[in-house]
């Protein structure tokens, strides 16, 4: 018994030495990287999802025998300002981070100025999970040809309708119902929603501006307007495009809604606060935000919001309209790095980020939706039934900015020119002429003017 | 003791060093800046050289080189010896390159992707995708969308193609193909073409000027002699009640003046058993906004002339009014005939110094209407920040922001000139002529 206690005993400390020794003469390769993102309180996942990653795929190298030790570090910010200014002047001063999760609008000019490196350079878009994700959402991180970037999620900016409001101004549920198809279809406009929203305020179920209240602050979402009035941000072969037709009827559109009092003047810098407050207490007729606004509705302001809310495209308007939506996807970049390995690991990380089960995670954690058609059948995915309904309503219509180094100077003048008309600066075609000759100073043969 | 005359700028040389980092570098720098067409796209350290879809755009429209332009544009990929040497060389698994060699040797393809279903093909394949990714990145044979880091390495590319270029096309190419920035004086042609730059100009004149003269210079002078003919007591009292906006957080601050305006706050609660209906006051028309915004930096700014002009009071010889009021005069006329002209020298400094101050100070103005309604409050310092640190599609332009901000400059430099010519800096300084 003696005997056999000393000898196992011997075995084992044996074992662990050789084990120890092993270990010590091939403690593997160690690669650190970092993950800048936009990343508040339930975008968490963003990171996250790299860290999982890099997880699965030490074992996946240990499988293959190889040892690997993959450090992440992540580097969250809250702002957009602030993190694009980090990013930009690490890069200048050579330690970007490896890895990057910004908006799909950033490809261009990162691309331009060498930030980035194409993603499909380091990804098998060929190979799961990357070639099942939604075809539209590659289109989106393409720039001159190259797959620059993964998605890492998407979302899309709606209508809503306060629903006791429109039932009290005569729809029925059914019409209700049907409504987003109506609005689909162009069947409802967006003057049909002046008219809808001036009968709430006559009816004295909402008070005078409070008619129909859009985004309170500068945002992607006012193309959508451009484009309900049959504009189009670029031209096709690459060149941004102003129509000065569907420019004005959309600034014109905002000026109409001022004169008939469905909206204020100075809607525009209406704080956050305010404004999730007034439309999650049944005090604003209609509303264009965003999908993944709908976990602060329901969660902070506590919306009950299948009772209360119905959603749909933005309806088009004047004569080439058409209903639409946007979605500004983030996306996975790849900074450009003297050493290649990391890049590689890079690419393998966002990868298997994309897998729809760690997908899912970010999806439904902050009530965006997901990048690829297996996730849909993810149960985390499948089982929230906001993502799920308002995925095939908006997502297959959705359209993005183009990716274009000139694109953030025509979103500023677009901006600059709505407010003035909108606020009374200037005449809808005052605003227009002063559009127009600015994107003729600013970016003249980059820009189409029709 | 032969070196203590070096012992001063040794003693100072620490602090000169700061200087020149943190306050000389910047200035020179924005001033070469704003003669660049800097961006976020173009990066700040320099560029290099792409054949990009949009570098041979130009080429055509520009140039007209629309053969050139189709024949870089041409993707090809071979899979030839001296690929398969430099993949091997990069570490590509050998048993895959014998295999691509044997199966595929000579062949061409349109893309990269192409390369890698041929190299997924093998029976060898690599197990990882950066093992696939190694041995495709080697056989391109076209310069499209590849980045050289000198225009020399781009034309030993095109050249190895078999593209010959003339003097010309190569200038052309130089042109188009460079990614980073450039000396031009765009940025200048584009201020004065710009419809909205008078109109900040113009904007930013009246900020300066009307609170200058209504608050930072106007209102200090009737607060300090308002308090100067004051008990000490309760002088004391008021003047430190006008300096508490000074010493509260910018942030906070304005946040309490929105409070006030907006439409649910404090304004608007007093007002409408009055028969106005609610609203943001502060936005709600450019002429409420320039009320808000003067007042809300007016308010801030006169504590500091109250401060100087106050004890510039209290130095004036207590024997001068004395003599004053025993010749009857009246407090207009001390305060005409004695504290003002006393007052020349400060006077002169705070105005020179709020100047400068309100010229460059944009935060409450950002934090307040953030420029609106409609851009009516936009000063240039709020637009050159927006130009070259916010830009929501991400394109920051330094070049420009650098340019609008070398503008401020000029014209700082010029209104003080102009100062020191209205109160005739040289007599101020004018040693006293009776010592």
């Amino acid at each position: 018994m003696k005997h056999q206690l000393l000898r196992s005993t011997a075995i084992a400390v044996a074992l662990a030495v050789g084990a120890a020794g092993a270990a010590f003469a091939d403690s593997g390769k160690e690669y650190n990287l970092s993950v800048a993102a936009i990343a508040g309180p339930t975008d968490i996942y963003r990171i996250a999802a790299i860290e999982i990653a890099a997880d699965l795929l030490e074992r996946e190298y240990a499988v293959r025998g190889e040892i690997v030790h993959i450090n992440i570090e992540g580097r969250p910010f809250t702002q957009w300002d602030e993190f694009r200014q980090a990013v930009t002047l690490a890069a200048e001063a050579g330690n970007a981070p490896n890895i990057v999760v910004a908006s799909h609008v950033d490809i261009a000019p990162w691309a331009q100025s060498g930030l980035i490196v194409p993603a499909e350079d380091y990804v098998d878009l060929d190979a799961w999970p990357l070639n099942d994700i939604y075809p539209n959402l590659l289109e989106i991180t393409s720039f001159q040809d190259q797959v620059w970037a993964i998605p890492q999620d998407a979302e899309s900016r709606p209508f809503f309708f306060w629903k006791p409001h429109m039932k009290a101004i005569g729809y029925s549920d059914a019409d209700l119902d049907g409504l987003a198809e109506r609005i689909r279809s162009g069947d409802y406009t967006l003057e049909n929603m002046l008219v809808d929203a001036r009968k709430m305020i006559d009816a004295g179920l909402v008070e005078e501006n409070r008619g129909f209240w859009p985004r309170p602050s500068k945002g992607p979402d006012y193309w959508m307007f451009y484009m309900a009035f049959g504009g189009e941000m670029e031209d096709g072969n690459g060149r941004l495009l102003l129509d000065k037709t569907s420019m004005a009827e959309f600034y014109q559109f905002f000026v109409d809604a001022v004169e008939l009092g469905v909206i204020g003047k100075n809607h525009i810098g209406t704080p956050w606060d305010q404004w999730h407050g007034a439309l999650t207490s049944g005090q604003v007729g209609m509303w264009q935000g965003g999908t993944w606004q709908f976990a602060e509705w329901t969660g902070k302001y506590g919306m009950d919001f299948f009772a209360n809310a119905t959603f749909s495209l933005v309806p088009g308007g004047g004569d080439n309209g058409r209903a639409n939506t946007l979605t500004q996807p983030l996306v996975y970049l790849i900074t450009d790095q003297d050493d290649e390995e990391i890049m590689g690991i890079a690419g393998e990380l966002i990868t298997i980020a994309s897998e729809p089960r760690i997908n899912a995670l970010h999806a439904v954690n902050s009530a965006h939706l997901g990048i690829s058609k297996a996730e849909e059948t993810v149960g985390l995915y499948a089982g929230d039934r906001w993502i799920r309904e308002a995925t095939p309503v908006l997502l297959p219509f959705a359209s993005a900015q183009p990716n274009n180094i000139f694109f953030g100077q025509y979103f500023e003048v677009m901006f600059s020119g709505l407010q003035a008309a909108w606020t009374g600066q200037k005449t809808v075609e005052e605003a227009i002429a002063d559009v127009e000759t600015e994107l003729k100073a600013a970016l003249g043969d980059n820009i189409v003017i029709k | 003791m032969g070196n203590s005359k070096h012992l001063g700028l040794f003693l100072l040389a620490p602090a000169g060093i700061f200087v020149i980092l943190f306050f000389l570098a910047p200035v020179v720098l924005t001033g070469v800046f704003g003669f660049t067409n800097m961006s976020t796209a173009t990066g700040i350290t320099g560029g290099s050289y792409m054949v990009s879809e949009s570098a041979m755009r130009p080429l055509r429209s520009r140039f007209g080189e629309d053969a050139l332009a189709d024949q870089l544009s041409k993707r090809i990929y071979t899979i030839d010896e001296e690929g398969l040497q430099a993949a091997a060389e990069a570490g590509g698994d050998a048993a895959a390159l014998t295999e691509l060699r044997s199966n595929f040797f000579n062949e061409s393809f349109g893309n990269r992707r192409e390369v890698e279903t041929a190299i997924k093909s093998l029976n060898a394949r690599p197990s990882t995708t950066r093992g696939i990714k190694i041995i495709s990145a080697q056989f391109v044979k076209s310069v499209i969308n590849v980045r050289f880091d000198t225009f020399e390495e781009l034309l030993t590319s095109i050249a190895d193609f078999g593209i010959e270029l003339s003097d010309d096309q190569i200038e052309a190419l130089a042109d188009v193909t460079y990614t980073g920035w450039t000396f031009t004086l765009q940025n200048f042609k584009t201020m004065v073409e710009l419809p909205d730059t008078r109109k900040t100009l113009i904007n930013t004149l009246f900020y300066v000027f009307t609170t200058l003269i209504l608050f930072n210079t106007g209102f200090a002078l009737v607060l300090s002699i308002s308090t100067h003919y004051m008990p000490t007591g309760p002088a004391g009292f008021f003047r430190s009640i006008w300096l508490l906006p000074r010493v509260t957080p910018p942030v906070l601050y304005v946040l309490m003046w929105k409070w006030l305006a907006w439409d649910t706050g404090f304004l608007s609660v007093i007002l409408e058993p009055m028969g106005f209906a609610p609203r943001n006051w502060m936005l709600d028309s450019p002429t409420n906004a320039w009320v808000f915004i003067i007042l809300i930096n007016g308010i801030v700014g006169a504590s500091m002339g109250m401060l100087i002009f106050s004890s510039a009071i209290k130095a004036i010889p207590a024997s001068l009014f004395h003599a004053s009021e025993v010749d009857g005069a009246t407090r207009r006329q001390q305060i005409w005939h004695i504290i003002l002209p006393q007052l020349r020298w400060p006077i002169l400094f705070i105005t020179i110094y709020q100047t400068l101050s309100l010229l460059t100070s944009f935060e409450y103005i950002l934090l307040a209407t953030d420029g609106g309604p409609g851009g009516a409050t936009e000063v240039w310092a709020l637009s050159t920040y927006l130009k070259a640190l916010q830009n929501y599609g991400g394109a920051l332009q330094y070049g420009y922001g650098a340019a609008l901000s070398l503008v401020l400059v000029v014209i700082g430099i010029s209104v003080s000139l102009i100062y020191l010519k209205l109160f005739d800096f040289k007599n101020l300084t004018a040693p006293p002529k009776i010592e």
